[in-house]
This record gives structure tokens, C-alpha cells and sequence, in this order.
């Protein structure tokens, strides 16, 4: 596939670019970091590099021209595609005056909901009044008429297909079906939904993904594992081996290691990991101290004992806080890719997950490896897109060589 | 840079060439092909002079009515060839507006007929020139409909395009047909002093106007002088020397009626005469081009917007078709609204509404309906336009506005208000609370819509 150039989004109020100039034409060979184009917004003049090595199949919007942030501007063809390969894409015409802009990271679904629950709800006043009528949260309805506005459709559509009020404000006498039961809240549930919302409300949050070659990562563990069980007694895991880079990773990119505060950006000086862990009451992030001072079997000990607390509910104030970073694994449940929730004051999360056996591409051979999908979520207010690329860069360079960690 | 998409319009009237400047502005290559005028039917024979000829109307009500108003205006002479000028003056400047920006956009005009070859190639039949696109919009409009009676074909039996070309005012006129271009001609005649009888098939004047409305409408053209005969088929026309004698049945009984001069104001149809559309296979019913919710026919690349697919013939739905087909053919996928599509008509009073009449919301289900007189508002008053109202109808149970309905002083221009907010779903609550600029005929608009949120201010 041919690697699609984007206007990028440097900085949080930007929408749009200006394309200034080119500075290479189509059929011009690239090479990663080369400057491409040069791109104006209100406040800055960018030049914008090759994102890697490659030959620039087309170009998709003049000189002059400005369109939203995310808007395709080029093709990149990796070496040995040719320009066939990019036939598919859409006339630049549209792309260009298409006014809706989609950021990159944001183009989830065409009709998600219009607002978080107590945020404020766009919906046409007639919308409004059938939701209420029907008793429906219009915070879970999705809007499809301009700017994302709820209207009448949308409300018809979301009782036909069964949504429903908060259940804290519907009527008890509206669930009468024998099979329903209404679960109170608990005291961790209503948390774990303040916190939740207040993290994707608050934090200006994008993703980054990377696809990486697990085969070292499993061989090491199974080299280590005899060794830690007999001097720790307990099993190392593959998220001991993650959390153990992940650290070593955060150690050479201190910004993804920080604390969002009013004052400005807390720089941490050490890596205490939490680690998302799912009790049956729901999620809880226990954390594991100076995660870089120490072993990969103390790593394992200190999950153990924090499982086990878990399991007993058994957890002193102290085990459940002050994490700078937190990891999320998923491999346990085969997940193949996933995107994880800022926990606040932290900046970033990692979402780790499952180890599949795929064919990749290697020396012009295919071949099957173990590949395991990390994503980052990170809060672009702190964290620029660069930041993030440079720590998955180095994440995934110590997740395919876990000795470089060493060194 | 990508090549950029072709598109070919035929016709430059008001479902094409707002459809050319929207394509050109969105990157497209754009040639406008027009056989005779750009602008089309709107600028040229329709809305734009009829209008300008109506206010040569107005004129002359003002000047009837300045006694009232403590003026004393010692007659007028009627100058029809000034007024004719004046109308076609504007007309010229329009035109020549709508050149200006086609060009200032880069839109190729060709001065000819086009005609299909193949779905994606059309060609000039005075030149031979091909011209192939990537896309074609078809906006061809539509011409003055004709009844099968005799006589039809006689001298003085005129249709809206010669109605607009005559030199001489006639004396009398029959005009047969009373929908909306017929009660439009019968007001700017009956202004300028010539004997008006309309001849109307239905019961009642305006068909498709809010029942009420129309009533209000036809009660005011006929206290103007204009001769109103409903529920009247006519039979032929016999032309003698200077007269024609109108030959209609009422029931069984036959009557008839001599003029010098024959309107025929039957409606407009559809036209694709000329351009061999059987040629590349697009479907055609009733005589419009059937296009599905995109405006595209059923040749794909092949789309059309305006008269040409029939429906409800107008030109500001005819240019928000166009630019929804252009927007299609240039990877939007939009359907065509028809939500709230207003229609208007300039007599005196005028009339705008928008949205379900009083009949057929009622069809559909429990109404209510707020009503406000014109006689409860200063602004008419000042006016001295009083005779009229405002009709505001809603959904009983959520108070969803489903139609609003206008007979008064600016009823074309107030009606903007109500298509906005049907357009936003509002409800009578939203058009009742909004504030109201005062004095305008506007705030009965208002009045209308608290009579159903909690009841009017200025009325008991």
C-alpha cells in the first residue's frame, strides 16, 4: 500500500494548512526525512519530511491550496510499488474543497454520539422534545444532520433500536421485562465512570499504533522463566518482559513520562508502572514502584502479590497509586489490537496486545513471526505526535531486541 | 496535481449554472452548454419579469391609495412600452450578471443545442463540436404547457413567453388557467387597467394553496376587478377579427366570453425535446427524467436537477438540485432535501408558505393550528395592508411545525424565517420565543405561533 501523506496537525487549534510549496514533484525518489512540503497555518511555517523512503506517486493538492487537517495532500509509493497502486484513490477534486474534516486519528464512526453524558447535547429542539418523550439520553444518540447535530431521525432510530434514559432517571416502571435487572451502581463503578469520562474529556487524546515482532521478546522469556522461577518462585510473564521495556522506553523519552497539571508539565524522575487489572467489581490500576531499578523476577514477585491482593481485596492505599505510566495488556483475551483511556494525571497508556502468529514480509520472503500490536494513547497536549513516534520507535527496537535494554 | 473532473451542464438557467459556479468552485472543469438565453426561464421569462412588471404594479396601487396616506396624486399615465423596458433592462443586467461570475469561474460556455452521442459525449448541433465530460448534469428546464382545445393555435391565444414579449397592452384578457403564473398576469393586468377574466378548471383559485389562503387570495383579486370563474372547463376558443370568444362549461351549462387577447397559463411540463436522451437509455416517466434521491439517473455519470424532472417546478429548488447533483458527481454522497421547499406568489396580497397545507396535515394526523390576522399588527396597519393573515401549523402532540402559511405586505420575504427552522426541526415553542424585531408584519408570524405554545399577545 502506498503510504498516504496528510496534512498534519501541529497543534491543538489548528484545522488547517496552507501548502506553501512543494519541494518535490511527483516521480521525485524520497528519502526518509526529506523535506516534502512546506505548509503554513495561522501561527507557523512546517516543513514537512518524508515520513520514510520512497518514490512521490502523486500529488493531491497545489500549491496554494489550503485544506483541513487530515486531508490526503500525497501518495508516498514505498519502493517497489508502482503509481498502479494508488488508481484507487479518490479524485483530488473532492478531497480538496471536502469540507468535513476528519483528524487522522478521529474518523471513527459517521454518527457518534453528539456529546458525552453532561457535556452539552446538539440536537434539533424537535429531537430534543421526542427524546424526552420517549425517555431517551440523547448523550447516547448519535446525530447525522450538520456539525453532528441530533435530529429527529436519529432519535426515531435510537428508539427503535433501544436506547434508553439513564437509568438513574428512568422511571422504574419502564422496565418491566422479566429478564432485565437494574444493578446499582458501587462506589468503584461510579469511579471507574468519573474517571473515565473525565480522562477522554479532558485530555486531547490520539493514538499510535505499531505492529512488532515478538519472537525475541517469547524467547527470552522462556530462556528466563526456569531461572526466575527458581530464585523468585513465581512465573514470568510476557507483561512482566513489556512493563520492563515499556520502563527502559519511558527512561529514554522522559516527556511521555509526565503529569498533566495546572501549572504545566511535571516531568517525573522515576517510571512507576500501573498496571490495568480487571476485578470482577471492574477496573483497578495497581502500580509497581521504580519499575526500572528493578529485576525482571522482582517485576514478576511484585505482580504476583499485587494479583493476589486483587483476588483478596486486599489492596493498601499505597498499591493503587502514584503510577506515571500504565500498561494495559490484552493478550490474555486474543485481542487483536485495542485503545486504552489516559488514566489521569498521566499523559500516556500503553495497550498491549495478544501475540499472533502472521505472515510478515522479511528480506522479500514471507515468513510467519509472532507479532503483537501496541498502541499508545497519548495526551496531545503534552505530548506531540514526534514525541510519541520517537518513544514507539524505541518501544518497539526493545521489544524486538529486549537486549538493548542492557545497554 | 490530479486531473480534475469534467463536468457538462445543459442549460444555463437557474438548475445549471448555480450548479456550474459550485462545480467550478469545488475544482471541477465545467462547460455550460445553452441553447438560447443564460438564466433560463427564471431570468428570462419567468420569475425575474414577471416580477419587474409587477412592481410596475405596486406603482400604481401606491399611487391609488396615496389619499390615504394624506397625498394627493392628480392622476398617472401608463407608458406600457417604459414599463416593458424596464423590465427587460433588468433582466439584461441579470443575465449579464450571471455571464460575469460563469466566466469569473472559469466555466466554458458554449451558445448551442446539445445532443447525446454517447453517455459520457455530447454534441452542438449547430457546430458539430463534441464535448465529453466525466460527468453530465441535465438542467434543461421546462416550456409553457398547451391543452388539447380548439382554437388553441389562434393569434391572439398567447403563452407566458409572448405574454412577456407583447408590445401593446390589450383591453381585455381571458386568462385560462389560475394557478399561480396565471393570478400573477391577472394582477399586473388588472393594475394596468385592462378587463381580466381567469378561467380556473377547480374549484377554487391557486390549487395546492393552503384552502384558507387561497380564499383570502381570491376574495382580494376579485375585489381588485379581476372576473374569477371556478370549476370552469373551457371548450375552444373562436377567433373573430380583434375578438376571441372563450367558449367553458360550468356543469351542464355552457357560457362564454369575449377578449381581445388569450392568456394560457396551464402549468409548464418538462422539456428534453431536443436532446436525444432515448439515445444513451435514460428513463423518462410522465414526461420528466426520473432521477433517484442523489439527482442521478439511471445511467450512472448521468445526472439532472430542475424543471426537467418535474415535481415541484421551481427555480430555487431547481438550483439547490443542481448543486446537490454537482456535489454528488464530485464524491459527495448528499441526498436532496425536500424538507422545507417555500413557494411564493406575488399579487396583492402576497402569498408564501411552507411545508403541509391545513388539509393535508390533517390527513397525516392530530394538528393544531395558530392563526393571526393581520388586522392585530402595527406594522400593516402603518402600512395600511392589513387585509391578511398568518397561519402556523403544528404537530399536536410534540409541536413540530409542519407548514406555515402567509397572506400579506412582504409575505415572500417573511417566509425565509419559517423554511430556516423547518429546517432545524424546530417546534411552534422556538418560533413563538424568538424574539421578534417590532414593528414588522414578522410578529405575526410570532403571534401565530404563541397562539398554539400559550396563546397570542395583540388578539383576545
Amino acid at each position: 500500500m502506498p503510504v498516504e501523506i496528510v496534512m498534519p496537525k501541529l497543534g491543538l487549534t489548528m484545522t488547517e494548512g496552507l501548502i506553501v510549496e512543494w519541494r518535490k514533484k511527483e516521480g521525485d525518489p524520497v528519502t526518509k526525512g526529506d523535506i516534502l512540503f512546506v505548509l503554513e497555518t495561522e501561527k507557523v511555517t512546517y516543513e514537512v519530511e518524508a515520513p520514510e523512503d520512497g518514490t512521490i506517486g502523486k500529488i493531491l493538492v497545489k500549491e496554494q491550496e489550503t485544506v483541513p487537517v487530515g486531508a490526503l495532500v500525497a501518495y508516498l509509493l514505498k519502493p517497489g510499488e508502482s503509481a498502479v497502486a494508488i488508481t484507487a484513490a479518490p479524485a483530488a477534486a473532492p478531497r480538496a474543497e471536502a469540507a468535513s474534516p476528519a483528524p487522522a486519528a478521529a474518523s471513527a464512526a459517521a454518527a457518534a454520539p453528539a456529546a458525552p453524558a453532561g457535556g452539552r447535547v446538539k440536537a434539533t429542539p424537535l429531537a430534543k422534545k421526542l427524546a424526552k418523550e420517549y425517555g431517551i439520553d440523547l448523550a447516547a444518540v448519535g446525530g447525522t444532520g450538520p456539525g453532528g447535530r441530533i435530529l429527529r431521525e436519529d432519535v426515531e432510530k435510537a428508539k427503535a433500536s433501544g436506547i434508553k434514559a439513564p437509568a438513574a432517571a428512568a422511571p422504574a416502571a419502564a422496565a418491566p421485562a422479566a429478564e432485565e435487572k437494574l444493578v446499582p451502581f458501587t462506589g468503584m463503578r461510579r469511579t471507574i465512570a468519573k474517571k473515565m469520562l473525565q480522562s477522554k474529556l479532558e485530555a486531547a487524546q490520539t493514538y499510535m499504533s505499531n505492529t512488532v515482532d515478538a519472537s525475541n521478546l517469547q524467547r527470552y522469556r522462556e530462556a528466563l522463566l526456569p531461572f526466575v522461577e527458581k530464585k523468585y518462585g513465581v512465573r514470568l510473564t510476557i507483561t512482566d518482559l513489556m512493563m520492563k521495556v515499556t520502563g527502559a522506553a519511558l527512561r529514554e523519552h522522559p516527556v511521555v513520562n509526565t503529569r498533566w497539571t495546572e501549572k504545566g508539565v511535571l516531568y517525573l524522575p522515576e517510571v512507576h508502572m500501573g498496571m490495568a487489572m480487571a476485578l470482577d467489581e471492574g477496573l483497578i490500576v495497581p502500580v509497581i514502584k521504580s519499575i526500572n531499578a528493578k529485576s525482571l523476577g522482582q517485576i514478576a514477585v511484585d505482580r504476583t502479590a499485587l494479583i493476589k491482593k486483587g483476588k483478596t481485596n486486599s489492596f493498601l492505599p499505597d498499591d493503587i497509586k502514584g503510577s506515571t505510566f500504565t500498561l494495559s495488556a490484552m493478550g490474555m483475551f486474543g485481542i487483536e489490537q485495542f485503545t486504552a483511556i489516559i488514566n489521569q494525571p498521566e499523559n500516556a497508556i500503553l495497550g498491549v496486545a495478544a501475540i499472533i502468529d502472521k505472515p510478515v514480509v522479511e528480506k522479500g520472503q514471507i515468513v510467519i513471526r509472532p507479532m503483537m500490536n501496541v498502541n499508545l494513547s497519548y495526551d496531545h497536549r503534552t505530548i506531540d505526535g514526534a514525541e510519541a513516534g520517537k518513544f514507539m520507535q524505541t518501544l518497539k527496537a526493545f521489544i524486538e531486541d529486549p537486549v538493548m535494554i542492557l545497554g | 496535481m490530479a486531473d480534475k473532473t469534467r463536468i457538462t451542464i445543459i442549460g444555463g438557467g437557474v438548475g445549471g449554472y448555480p450548479a456550474a459556479i459550485r462545480a467550478a468552485r469545488m475544482g471541477a472543469e465545467v462547460t455550460l452548454i445553452e441553447k438560447d438565453a443564460l438564466g433560463g426561464t427564471c431570468l428570462n421569462w419567468g420569475c425575474i419579469p414577471t416580477k419587474a412588471l409587477l412592481q410596475s404594479a405596486n406603482v400604481i396601487q401606491t399611487m391609488k391609495e396615496s389619499g390615504t396616506f394624506g397625498i394627493k396624486c392628480k392622476g398617472y399615465e401608463v407608458d406600457f412600452g417604459a414599463v416593458m423596458a424596464r423590465k427587460n433592462t433588468v433582466v439584461a443586467q441579470l443575465t449579464r450578471g450571471v455571464g460575469a461570475l460563469l466566466k469569473a469561474k472559469k466555466v466554458k460556455i458554449i451558445q448551442g443545442t446539445a445532443s447525446f452521442t454517447d453517455a459520457k459525449t455530447l454534441q452542438i448541433r449547430e457546430s458539430g463540436e463534441n464535448v465529453q465530460g466525466d460527468a453530465i448534469l441535465i438542467a434543461s428546464g421546462s416550456v409553457p404547457g398547451r391543452i388539447p382545445i380548439e382554437g388553441i393555435d389562434g393569434p391572439d391565444v398567447m403563452d407566458s413567453n409572448q405574454v412577456l414579449a407583447m408590445k401593446t397592452l390589450p383591453k381585455s384578457v381571458v386568462v385560462i388557467g389560475g394557478g399561480v403564473i396565471g393570478v400573477e398576469f391577472a394582477q399586473f393586468l388588472i393594475a394596468m387597467g385592462t378587463e381580466v377574466t381567469i378561467i380556473e378548471m377547480l374549484p377554487g383559485l391557486v390549487p395546492g394553496v393552503d384552502k384558507e389562503i387561497a380564499t383570502i387570495l381570491q376574495k382580494q383579486l376579485s375585489a381588485a376587478g379581476v372576473k374569477v370563474v371556478t370549476s370552469a372547463a373551457v371548450k375552444g376558443i373562436a377567433h373573430k377579427k380583434t375578438e376571441n370568444t372563450v367558449t367553458y362549461t360550468i356543469g351542464d351549462k355552457t357560457e362564454t366570453i369575449t377578449a381581445e387577447k388569450v392568456f394560457l397559463t396551464v402549468g409548464r411540463k418538462p422539456d428534453f425535446s431536443l436532446l436525444n436522451i432515448d439515445k444513451v437509455g435514460i428513463k423518462h416517466e410522465k414526461g420528466a427524467i426520473v432521477v433517484n434521491e442523489f439527482m442521478e439517473t439511471n445511467v450512472p455519470g448521468i445526472y439532472a436537477a430542475g424543471d426537467v424532472v418535474g415535481g415541484i417546478m421551481l427555480a430555487h429548488l431547481a438550483s439547490a438540485e443542481g448543486e446537490c447533483a454537482v456535489r454528488n458527481i464530485l464524491g459527495h454522497r448528499e441526498v436532496m432535501n425536500y424538507k422545507a421547499v417555500p413557494s411564493c406568489i406575488y399579487t396583492t396580497p402576497e402569498v408564501a408558505s411552507v411545508g403541509l397545507t391545513e388539509e393535508r396535515a390533517k390527513e397525516r394526523g392530530e394538528i393544531q393550528v395558530g392563526r393571526f390576522p393581520l388586522r392585530g399588527n402595527g406594522k400593516a396597519l402603518v402600512l395600511n395592508e392589513t387585509e391578511g393573515m398568518v397561519k402556523v401549523i403544528s404537530d399536536k402532540k410534540i409541536g413540530e411545525v409542519l407548514g406555515v402559511h402567509i397572506i400579506g405586505p412582504h409575505a415572500t420575504d417573511m417566509i425565509a424565517e419559517a423554511v430556516l427552522g423547518m429546517m432545524m426541526e424546530m417546534t411552534a415553542e422556538e418560533l413563538a420565543g424568538a424574539i421578534h424585531p417590532h414593528p414588522t408584519v414578522s410578529e405575526a408570524i410570532m403571534e401565530a405561533a404563541m397562539v398554539i405554545s400559550g396563546g397570542a399577545i395583540h388578539m383576545p
